[in-house]
């Protein structure tokens, strides 16, 4: 079991906000309408915020689940299930992690490679980043922390410039409102909750923040700022593109930043593109930083050296994801996984730890 | 392994004690030491080139010649000198006599009579010449020790103005000082700058920069993490904010910390004029270091990668002023960057009025015949030379070296994946920037961690009815400077004509 970590490793309560809001804001919000679109229409709006409703509610959960183990879930693990069953899930929570890492990082190369660089080869951006990514977490959770802070104050200025595509807008695209069946938009959204996690790496930084237990609302607000955002992104993209030019525009937030129109500067999303490896480095960063955390915990392995590990896992793996196909098969099984890691299993904990917990008290 | 090493190569500090008579003839090898005799009774001796002949003159020897047969405690009761010392103990006559002071032995006593007589050659005070300023005062540092921290106690005459001293260098023994306000200062952050300070071990300091890269949090770092400044106002105006200033005896500038980045961006002169004007010079000058670094590397990296990105009718002119130019971007943009470095060392190197010279034949000379023989395009002219002259606004000299140093690498990234490369590089920095520290204070301040309160002080200057307390970095044991609104309630809000 590790200690907790020391007061100066640790961040106040209201970063929490931050972090959840970036580590929820990944590649997937440049391109996430047309898959909602796809079951839900002009209604997609609603499944962005059902989706965000329930992720209200995981949140919560998580936090009763932390509030009650007081430390990380691979502490709350061992102290759950023991040695073996404990060890094994904290195992799988690493290559949960492990996973997100690849997808993050693989799918914002393969947008480059469209978009920017067509002829380069994967390896070389991937070790480019990986090595910032090795430079951050070598200065622990502070810095990672700072990148999600400052990841916030670059991305947001990107949203004024929805104001050119708003400039052509066709509002009627969104009526009528509710002309799609419950189970579509239900549909919908279990697609939207794969652009909302990363709220789940809370079960690995918990310990790091000053008086935890009230960081909940700050959790909160981040989710609430993440599902504005999507919404907003979700609409203006709605509202420009007719569900027929969706179905085939993969990343509409590149499409849109395309008419953006400055005196100076054309064909803006080489631009905002390169601002957005601001956003993602956090993302990998997080999920290098908790992967190699855990290896520490499971073989006291000095997180160092597990971080070479966790980077080189990842290097390796995103050389194997070689064209669109492969990475949007990928995204689909990692979003199926983590689909039913926060609502299955997440749950799961929970009830087995209140059961537990009744247990313990009556003997 | 490392200390039984370390151990081994240390050499011998000197410890094994001389007697004092192997310690006078060792003085005595040296030409400019001189020693006598006085009424038959005293051996007098001193360096000549340290000691003020005046004072031996005027003050010691009349009173060595009144009565030989007295003691020399009672010479040490009766002479005009403060601070006279009666020892026996070596390293004590040893420091001293070389530190300016003479030496008076009597036969059949070991102890001896120690006057001080240092004579006080220093330059006189003049006005600051790296960090001028057009309003405020225009005292600057000098190489005495002694003049500086009265420089600096004339502005702030109070007690708790505390200065500690510690010797440094094997050689050159010099007096550094830590000076601090205590009750304001923060307590770790004082011993912490002692124990660096203490902890070098080094044959020589020439001047407090050696002590300034001896101490910084990371040695490594292109950016300075403490400031060096020459303006006494500046130090008693940090102390006050709380922040710790380091001095040592013959150099003429002070080491002030804990710093932020953004205080590498201020000048002091923002806070003599009203706060709208400094606001608007400090967003200038931070319009001014981003230009100064990303403007070549912009360049760059979108005529090689991005040329889609230019907007028709500019992409005429580019394509025009480009065209016959035999290099990549890359290639033009290296070239002309190291020619405007080679025209800056070469002006600092030589004496000013040459040096002149040098930047109108260089600037115009150089730039115009580039662009005829079609070596370069006359736009990138444009944009390094003005990239140029925004690396010199930048108040802090130190810095303005680390902006010119930075455009290399963001240049070369350029060219490697154009806008991407940038950003990567960016992000390097930023990882780097993020980590760093000034004495244990998170170096990019108010931004990370977000101290809202600080941003007054920071990219704008708020007016001083709002500074109401000392910035977050330093940590101060008493946070709140004064209180504004005790003094606003007396004065009640007035109407129109009332």
């Amino acid at each position: 079991m590790l200690p907790k970590p020391a007061e100066n490793k640790q961040v106040s309560a209201y970063f929490v906000f931050y972090i959840i809001s970036t580590m929820q804001i990944g590649v997937g919000i440049l391109g996430f309408e047309r898959y909602i679109s796809r079951d839900a229409g002009n209604d997609a709006w609603i499944s962005i915020i059902l989706s965000g409703v329930s992720i209200h509610v995981l949140v919560w959960i998580i936090y009763q689940i932390l509030k009650t183990g007081q430390h990380d879930i691979f502490t709350i693990h061992r102290n759950l299930f023991g040695k073996w069953i404990g060890g094994s899930l904290n195992f799988f929570f690493v290559l949960y992690m492990i996973m997100f890492g690849i997808i993050t990082l693989r799918s914002f190369v393969e947008v480059i490679q469209v978009w920017m660089f067509p002829d380069m080869n994967t390896w070389y951006l991937s070790m480019i980043i990986l090595v910032i990514v090795y430079l951050a977490v070598l200065g622990g959770f502070r810095v990672i922390v700072g990148l999600s802070l400052l990841s916030i104050l670059y991305g947001l200025p990107l949203l004024l410039l929805k104001w050119f595509p708003l400039k052509q807008a066709h509002y009627y695209y969104l009526e009528p409102i509710m002309n799609h069946s419950l189970s579509d938009l239900f549909k919908a959204s279990k697609t939207m909750t794969l652009n909302y996690l990363g709220f789940e790496t809370l079960f690995f930084y918990f310990p790091f923040i000053k008086e935890a237990n009230k960081s909940q609302k700050w959790a909160h607000l981040g989710v609430v700022f993440t599902v504005c955002i999507y919404l907003f992104t979700g609409l203006v993209s709605f509202v420009y593109f007719s569900k027929e030019q969706l179905s085939h525009t993969i990343w509409p937030t590149l499409s849109l930043w395309q008419t953006v129109d400055l005196p100076f500067i054309q064909r803006f999303e080489y631009f905002g593109l390169s601002i957005w490896l601001f956003v993602i480095l956090p993302n990998i960063c997080m999920h290098a930083w908790a992967a190699s955390r855990g290896l520490k915990q499971l073989f006291s392995l000095k997180q160092k050296k597990g971080l070479v590990l966790v980077l080189l896992i990842i290097f390796i793996a995103s050389l194997f994801l070689t064209d669109r196909q492969e990475v949007d098969m990928a995204t689909t099984i990692v979003g199926k996984i983590g689909f039913y890691v926060v609502y299955l299993y997440i749950p799961f904990i929970y009830i087995y730890q209140l059961i537990q917990s009744k247990v313990r008290k009556k003997a | 392994m490392m200390n039984w090493f370390r151990n081994k190569s240390k050499p011998s500090s000197g410890k094994d004690e001389l007697t004092l008579k192997e310690l006078l003839s060792k003085c005595r090898a040296s030409k400019d030491f001189i020693s006598f005799e006085q009424s038959d009774v005293y051996t007098v001796s001193y360096y000549k080139s340290m000691v003020d002949t005046a004072t031996v003159h005027r003050d010691v020897l009349p009173i060595l010649n009144l009565d030989p047969s007295q003691s020399l405690d009672y010479l040490k009761k009766i002479l005009p000198v403060e601070s006279v010392l009666v020892t026996g103990d070596i390293t004590k006559i040893q420091s001293r006599l070389l530190n300016g002071n003479i030496l008076i032995q009597k036969p059949l006593t070991n102890k001896c009579l120690l006057v001080p007589a240092v004579s006080k050659e220093k330059r006189q005070i003049t006005i600051p010449e790296n960090e001028y300023t057009v309003l405020g005062p225009k005292e600057s540092f000098v190489e005495s020790l002694e003049t500086n921290l009265n420089l600096l106690r004339k502005r702030l005459p109070i007690p708790e103005l505390y200065v500690k001293e510690l010797i440094v260098g094997r050689l050159t023994k010099t007096k550094v000082v830590v000076v601090y306000i205590e009750g304001i200062a923060n307590e770790d952050i004082v011993n912490t700058a002692i124990d660096r300070i203490s902890n070098i071990d080094i044959d020589q300091v020439i001047d407090t920069t050696y002590i300034t890269q001896m101490i910084e949090d990371n040695n490594n770092s292109v950016f300075p993490q403490l400031i060096e400044t020459e303006r006494p106002d500046r130090v008693a105006g940090v102390l006050s904010e709380g922040k710790i200033a380091i001095l040592c005896d013959g150099s003429p500038s002070a080491v002030t910390g804990p710093t932020t980045l953004v205080e590498f961006f201020s000048a002091f002169e923002d806070y003599f004029l009203t706060w709208h004007v400094a606001s608007f010079f400090r967003l200038i000058r931070l319009f001014a270091v981003s230009f100064s670094v990303l403007s070549t590397p912009l360049y760059v990296a979108v005529l090689t990668f991005h040329f889609e990105m230019i907007p028709e009718d500019l992409l005429y002119t580019l394509i025009s002023s480009r065209s016959g130019i035999p290099f990549p971007p890359i290639i033009e943009a290296i070239i002309l960057e190291l020619t405007i470095e080679l025209l800056r060392e070469a002006g600092s190197r030589l004496p000013s009025k040459v040096g002149q010279t040098i930047g109108i034949v260089g600037g115009i000379v150089i730039g115009t015949a580039a662009v005829d023989a079609g070596l370069t395009s006359n736009v990138l002219l444009i944009v390094v030379a003005l990239a140029a002259l925004a690396s010199f606004t930048t108040p802090v000299y130190k810095m303005s070296n680390t902006i010119r140093l930075l455009r290399f690498p963001f240049l070369l990234s350029a060219q490697l994946l154009g806008l991407m490369g940038i950003a990567i590089c960016f992000a390097f920095i930023l990882v780097h920037l993020l980590k760093l520290k000034s004495f244990g204070s998170p170096y990019i301040g108010p931004v990370y961690p977000l101290r809202l309160r600080d941003l007054k002080d920071a990219l704008f200057r708020l007016p001083f009815s709002q500074q109401t307390v000392r910035p977050f970095t330093v940590l101060s044991e008493k946070p709140v400077r004064f209180n504004h609104k005790h003094h606003a309630e007396k004065q009640p809000d007035k109407d129109i004509d009332e």
